[in-house]
């Protein structure tokens, strides 16, 4: 109904899109974290633990998603945030099964509530996503929640 | 040797992860890693316009408190993992992630614990807040 806060977006899907899963993206998440688990870089290593092959770290969600085709200026475009006013504020998922090298993931993004709440030192809009993750054989291995927060204040 | 159910009470600490201190360098490697190009966490000029100056991604938090999680229990075993970012972590900070169990729900072919977890910098300050739900085996029963 009232395009500028964006509560028409409220329960639709915003995006859908799918990214393949590369042994070396896991292991670049692992080494900007500073993880040294053999269960990111060293297959072997992976298998021993019976593991198919190494594994994406339970925070993999946020890289299939800005790197399969959401990222931060589409996320603020999409959800009309100012870029300069985003804070990321909770991150939860709900872990189903492994992700591992060679998966092709589906990623279904959906808004699952806006709402304008008044804050101590400024208002805020606060947005929750809602993102579902299918591997090629139909598996949902992961869903993530994000919550989003516009700071309302005077733009800079 | 595997972390069974009856290993852990209510209270049981989970080990301490103490994380060397953020560089910048982390903060853009994170960038390039995770896909997160807000320019906050790598801009002087965009941080201060912003009005916050540059401050650390949370899920490179979050990631830290992942990783404090599985040195502890393997991941397969985590069902749940939920971080409020409720401080913002700069560069030069110097994380520590901490826990313990507040639950244990007992289920036919293993239990669920549920655990707290923080993220907090050199002066204690909380950056993150977090809580996680575990399925772990129980002794005898083979899961």
């Amino acid at each position: 109904m009232n395009t500028e806060t964006g509560s028409h977006l409220i329960g639709k899907e915003i995006a859908t899109y799918s990214t393949r899963v590369d042994a070396s993206k896991i292991r670049e998440m692992a080494l900007a974290i500073g993880d040294p688990s053999p269960l990111h870089l060293d297959p072997d290593a992976a298998k021993k633990e019976g593991y198919p092959d190494i594994i994406a770290g339970p925070t993999f969600g946020v890289c299939l998603k800005l790197w399969g085709g959401f990222d931060f200026h589409g996320i603020c475009k999409v959800l009309q945030i100012n870029p300069f006013k985003v804070l990321h504020g909770q991150q939860e998922y709900e872990y189903f099964g492994e992700i591992i090298p060679g998966d092709t993931i589906s990623i279904t993004t959906s808004v699952e509530n806006i709402v304008e709440k008044a804050g101590k030192k400024e208002n805020m809009k606060i947005i929750t996503l809602a993102d579902e993750f299918v591997n090629q054989k139909g598996e949902k291995v992961l869903i993530g929640k994000s919550t989003i927060i516009e700071r309302m204040s005077s733009n800079p | 040797m595997t972390l069974c159910y009856e290993d852990i009470e209510v209270g049981t600490p989970i080990p301490t992860l103490v994380k060397p201190p953020i560089k910048r360098e982390q903060l853009v490697k994170y960038a390039g890693a995770s896909g997160d190009f807000n320019p906050l966490h790598y801009d002087d000029e965009f941080a201060e316009k912003a009005g916050l100056g540059v401050i650390a991604q949370g899920m490179l938090i979050m990631g830290f408190v992942a990783q404090a999680i599985c040195n502890w229990i393997p991941q397969k075993n985590l069902r749940y993992f939920k971080a409020r970012f409720v401080g913002m972590t700069r560069p030069n900070d110097s994380i520590t992630v901490s826990g313990n169990v507040v639950r244990k729900t007992d289920k036919e072919n293993g239990g669920v614990i549920t655990c707290e977890i923080a993220a907090k910098d050199q002066n204690s300050e909380v950056k993150i807040s977090g809580l996680f739900e575990a399925v772990l085996p129980k002794r005898g029963g083979r899961k």
